[in-house]
């Protein structure tokens, strides 16, 4: 009863990043059937397979490459995304604005909203042509916004979005550019970077050696075999792991066989915590994880705990962190006893895990996330690099392993741990321009039209020193500096994933933006915004050459065929600036005059990849698995040869060594109260005093909102990606089904705060700051310390008011400001907030006072969807 | 030959891929003469359930697949043994032309896996794909099988496993499922910190005994000062801890939770 019409594609689908864990899709008739796991042996036979696939044996145990592929799980329910009720089908105009920069046709006012009416490709591309002519010829090419660089989008390569508008506008004048800011490192970048030099991919600020173009390989293999202790701290990889694959469950399932320990210190238990009964939860107020750490140091320089050679040989700076930490600089010792009541961990477990860091070969290990993302996240940053400086930094089992160096083995044919196998992509995200301005702060400049700044701050390429260098927003006008005017998203989540959401809605209905057009798949977040949506075709849609190469098990080529029709209208990011360029007459310039075919193999040859197959055979096979470096198991781990000879490795710091203190912070910033050349514990304070941020349970802003709202990736999304998928909306940790039949975001109390204001499972909940009010639903939970609650970030926006939002979108009340004042990055969790159960009065009220966001459409399935923003079909 | 599902839960790590992938495979897809299309929502014909257990820092989540159990004795085969049958390899399948307006099938299910669709006025439930068993499909496992990335559910010939330490979900049911899951279904913990309060030290290799008429349990606590005692039956007990000289006795239960005892001072 088979079916011979069945045909089968195979590629890497991921929500982000270079690919992910293969995925063969069954289509019929140019629709999806099912979307599962490749088992490698489908077009090679095991045999050819062998010396492309790894295999770690240690104590007797084995962990071998499994055949069959281990996507995540959103690849696996991508149905939910290419088939949503949400699809963005054809090009959307909203319904009362008008091209022209008139305020009294454009009317910003109602950016969220008015809603939207279908228009016809041609009317669109008219549009677009007239607007970017216009904008340009008013106010200079620069007037023109690029919004998009991210990996916070689907995984694509030719066709990918996230810079082809910036490709485009290259041809015609230029453009400013929105820089992307370190989302998911920004206590490493703005903090350990200090310390131990740029990092990976040049800049992340995750340990990794100079030496080798700042790739850091065979952690996990040093791991394995070395390392006695896990330190997952608010690294949840578990959850994290999904953006592109879910390989690393059966490698933490093999450390438990090895017999390693684990610890996780989060505020909430968090999904790698959960499953593993191995592991011991040490749970944590947000926000205090620097004072655990402080006393962490204490216990190991008082009981001689640390690697006191390696202290002499490989650091800078020890005698100030040990005056520091002693109490000789402040007067303070930075005891346990001291450290307990601030972070809400008993002193005799800061204690234990100070005694079993010390003596134990410690890896640490996290997947982004957590205290990193937060307030001052500089601080943890630097005192985390200076745990594993005490401890050695490069010795057998003591790395740092993360997402840019969690490969399992190096190919022959890999250029760098991160890199695609082969790569054609024509979108320009990462090429600097002169006029810049962080994604941070699109809000200030829309809002106050000048920014100063410090560090370019791009999270690649990016150089410790670059962060001394002064950026100004806009540029001289002799150079072109103009006031931004046009805004052009080709990724719509910047109110989801940035600083300060409901600041950016304010800013994104000023008059002076009189254009914002955005690219999706799906009408969501800033889309709900803009004026115009034109419709993007998802992974499915495309012929691309998308493998694998981050958070994979192994790293491969892919050449793949269309999984199903295109939806709709849709046309990838790369057909829509061809139809732009079209327009303009260079379309040519940017497609080069090649085909898909001729980009895919003029690519593959460029790469050494070529070297070990033919271009057709990976056409005939549409995957190839390369083969591993013979010697992969001899190439130093993470940073081992630091550790072994710190003279011929020197680090890119200017001591070429760890520095516990930075002279070069000291000469650069020699007034700054928050990151001073060496981390300290503080807790911040007021604006008139100099302070970014008063984000602690101790400070004056938490009399009024008392408790720290920890907001991380969500289990079943990524980012802001998924939420409309209806598989796991209705899986019961998801979502909470309110007494009105809404889907409320679930806001996670423990029993204690709940009690304490009088909420019950399941109520609809206010959670609210100076930034607004957004709405979820009570979760209540062992699994939050008191004192903090959690919000998983990326819930939808579904605006009720300015300010008060029914979706859930943590990021809505997130501070619109930075992490410090020389750190442009963001601060996007552990913020206060207060919660209340939202009384019927208060709901009736509302209901009353705003109809039309109780009137739109909505499906108990997905939720907010097309139909709830479209006016007739 | 008789099939079983034998379900390793204890290793699951929660992702869902198994009731993802059978939503995958049945909604939207029809496979006569197997199953009509499940709605696209609200059944679940594998459902991952979770129960958080615990109490603060003694927290776990135990994961545990849900689907037909494909009974020996089956009930919905008594309540329409025209439009339910059994198959060769164990297999519980419902006719979905047969079985059309009988809501009693949804009825007769004592594990609530069968769901009733409103609009096809039919009872559905999972088949073990068995479409893909029997066809020439790209691939002939049941899709909860394929999905699942940690490999902890099993489906194949019942001589093939040992199902010695296995359990079953309801036995006292008596209608002979063919789910087995393995190291038996959850059972309750006791967990704890033992602490010195004067040294304000954690006590590491202090005993923990839990005694009462369902047995003696005993662990030492480890260099976290936790103790966990784990795989026990509802019950009453006492529990004392020891060290240096020391002891302390306190009451628990394990007749309706997990007890999480958090930080104890001795």
């Amino acid at each position: 009863m088979g079916d011979k019409d069945v045909r089968t594609v195979v590629r890497g689908v991921a929500m982000g990043g270079t690919g992910g864990d293969p995925v063969a899709i069954d289509s019929k008739d140019g629709k999806i059937v099912r979307i599962r796991p490749l088992h490698w042996d489908m077009n090679y036979t095991p045999e050819e397979l062998e010396d492309s696939f790894w295999e770690y044996d240690f104590q007797g145990k084995k962990l071998k490459t499994s055949m069959k592929a281990t996507p995540t799980y959103f690849a696996l329910a991508y149905k939910n995304r290419v088939y949503s009720k949400n699809r963005v089908k054809y090009p959307l105009q909203r319904v009362d604005w008008e091209p022209g920069g008139d305020p009294a046709k454009t009317n910003p006012q109602n950016r969220g909203i008015s809603k939207f009416k279908r228009i016809s490709w041609d009317e669109a591309l008219d549009i677009i042509e007239s607007e970017l002519k216009r904008v340009t010829e008013t106010y200079g090419p620069y007037a023109i916004l690029c919004i998009g660089e991210d990996g916070h989008r689907e995984s694509k390569d030719l066709h990918s979005g996230g810079g082809m508008h910036m490709t485009l506008l290259k041809e015609l004048g230029g453009y400013t550019r929105e820089v992307r800011t370190p989302d998911s490192v920004e206590g490493w970048y703005w903090g350990a970077k200090h310390v131990w030099g740029a990092g990976s991919n040049f800049g992340l600020g995750l340990a990794a050696p100079p030496e080798t173009g700042y790739c850091s390989w065979n952690v996990p293999l040093d791991i394995c075999e070395n390392t006695e202790l896990i330190a997952f701290h608010a690294g949840d990889i578990e959850l994290t792991q999904n953006y592109a694959g879910q390989g690393l469950s059966r490698l933490i399932k093999y450390w438990e066989e090895l017999g390693k320990e684990f610890v996780i210190v989060d505020p909430f238990c968090n999904y790698t915590a959960v499953c593993h009964p191995t592991m011991k939860w040490v749970p944590i107020l947000p926000n205090t994880d620097v004072a655990l750490d402080f006393a962490l140091m204490y216990v190991w320089i008082t009981e001689g705990l640390y690697d006191k050679d390696y202290v002499q040989t490989h650091t800078v700076g020890f005698d100030k962190l040990t005056a520091y930490v002693l109490g000789e600089e402040d007067g303070q010792p930075k005891t346990p006893e001291w450290a307990a009541p601030i972070c809400g961990v008993p002193e005799w477990t800061i204690k234990a895990l100070a005694r079993k860091w010390g003596t134990m070969r410690t890896a640490l290990v996290h997947f982004s996330s957590g205290h990193v993302k937060g307030p001052y996240s500089h601080e943890p940053g630097r005192t985390a690099a200076y745990k594993m400086a005490m401890q050695g930094l490069g010795k057998p089992g003591v790395n740092q392993m993360y997402i840019t160096n969690s490969e399992m083995a190096k190919p022959t044919a890999a250029k760098t741990t991160t890199f695609p196998i082969t790569m054609c992509n024509r979108s320009s995200m990462f090429v600097t321009v002169p006029q810049q301005v962080p994604r941070t702060m699109v809000a200030k400049v829309i809002n106050e039209g000048t920014a100063k700044w410090w560090g370019s701050p791009s999270i690649i390429k990016a150089s410790r020193e670059d962060q001394f260098t002064e950026y100004n927003y806009p540029l001289p006008a002799d150079q072109g500096g103009t006031e931004v005017h046009l805004l052009w998203s080709e990724k719509p989540c910047n109110m989801g994933c940035w600083n300060g959401g409901f600041n950016y809605q304010d800013a994104i209905r000023s008059p002076k933006v009189e254009f914002f057009l955005t690219n999706h798949q799906w009408l969501e977040n800033d889309s709900l915004f803009c004026d115009m949506i034109l419709p993007v075709t998802t992974v499915m849609e495309e012929r691309d050459d998308v493998g694998g190469s981050q958070v994979t098990q192994v790293k491969y080529a892919c050449l793949n065929e269309r999984a199903c029709d295109p939806v709709g209208e849709s046309k990838s990011d790369y057909e829509i600036a061809l139809e732009i360029g079209k327009r303009f007459g260079v379309d040519q310039n940017i497609s080069k005059g090649m085909t898909e075919d001729q980009w895919f193999e003029a690519a593959f040859n460029m790469f050494p990849i070529s070297q070990e197959v033919s271009f057709d055979k990976l056409k005939e096979r549409t995957y190839y698995v390369p083969k591993l470096d013979p010697d992969w198991r001899d190439i130093p781990r993470g940073m081992q040869n630091f550790y072994e000879d710190p003279e011929s490795f020197p680090l890119d710091t200017p001591s070429g060594k760890i520095e516990f203190w930075s002279q070069a912070l000291a000469d650069n910033f020699p007034d700054d109260q928050e990151r001073q050349p060496m981390a300290r514990w503080f807790i911040g304070g007021s604006s008139e005093d100099g302070w970014m941020h008063d984000e602690t349970p101790y400070g004056e802003k938490a009399k009024e909102y008392p408790l720290l709202l920890c907001s991380t990736a969500g289990r079943f999304r990524t980012h802001v990606q998924g939420d409309d998928m209806i598989w796991f909306r209705e899986i019961e940790t998801v979502k909470v089904k309110g007494w009105d039949g809404y889907d409320y975001e679930p806001v996670w109390l423990a029993p204690e705060d709940a009690e304490a204001r009088g909420i019950q499972n399941g109520d609809i909940v206010k959670v609210f700051n100076d930034q607004g009010i957004i709405l979820c639903g009570a979760r209540i939970s062992v699994r939050t310390i008191p004192g903090s609650v959690n919000i998983a970030k990326g819930s939808r926006v579904d605006p009720i008011a300015p300010h008060i939002d029914r979706g859930g979108s943590s990021n809505l009340i997130s501070p619109p400001r930075y992490i410090s004042k020389h750190c442009a990055g963001f601060a996007v969790t552990n913020y206060l907030v207060e919660c209340a159960k939202l009384e019927k009065a208060e709901y009736d009220q509302w209901k009353q006072q705003y109809p039309d966001a109780w009137a739109r459409d909505y499906d108990p399935a997905i939720g907010s969807n097309y139909a709830s923003w479209v006016e007739g079909e | 030959m008789a099939k079983v599902f034998v379900i390793d839960y204890k290793g699951c790590v929660g992702c869902h891929d198994c009731q993802v992938g059978c939503k995958d495979e049945h909604c939207g897809n029809e496979w006569l003469p197997y199953a009509a299309e499940q709605p696209v929502s609200g059944q679940f014909w594998c459902k991952l359930n979770q129960y958080e257990r615990g109490a603060r820092p003694h927290v776990i989540v135990t994961y545990l697949p849900v689907l037909c159990n494909h009974c020996d004795d089956a009930p919905c085969i008594k309540a329409a043994p025209d439009a339910v049958y059994k198959r060769e390899d164990g297999l519980v399948v419902i006719d979905p032309v047969k079985a059309k307006g009988n809501k009693k099938i949804v009825e007769s299910c004592p594990y609530h896996v069968i769901y009733w669709n409103e609009e096809l006025q039919l009872a559905q439930k999972c088949t073990g794909c068995a479409h893909l068993l029997d066809g020439d499909h790209p691939i002939s496992t049941p899709r909860c099988v394929d999905n699942c990335h940690v490999d902890l559910i099993k489906f194949g010939e019942e001589a093939d496993f040992d199902l010695s330490d296995c359990e079953v979900l309801h036995p006292e049911y008596g209608t002979k499922p063919r789910v087995y899951y393995k190291g038996g279904l959850p059972k309750k913990f006791v967990a704890g910190t033992i602490y010195d309060p004067e040294a304000k030290e954690v006590r590491i290799g202090a005993k923990a005994t839990l005694s009462g008429e369902a047995g003696t349990y005993t662990a030492t606590t480890d260099g976290w000062g936790d103790f966990w005692l784990r795989d026990l039956p509802d019950a009453d007990f006492t529990l004392t801890i020891e060290a240096d000289g020391k002891s302390k006795q306190l009451a628990v239960s394990t007749k309706s939770a997990d007890v999480g005892l958090g930080d104890i001072a001795l």
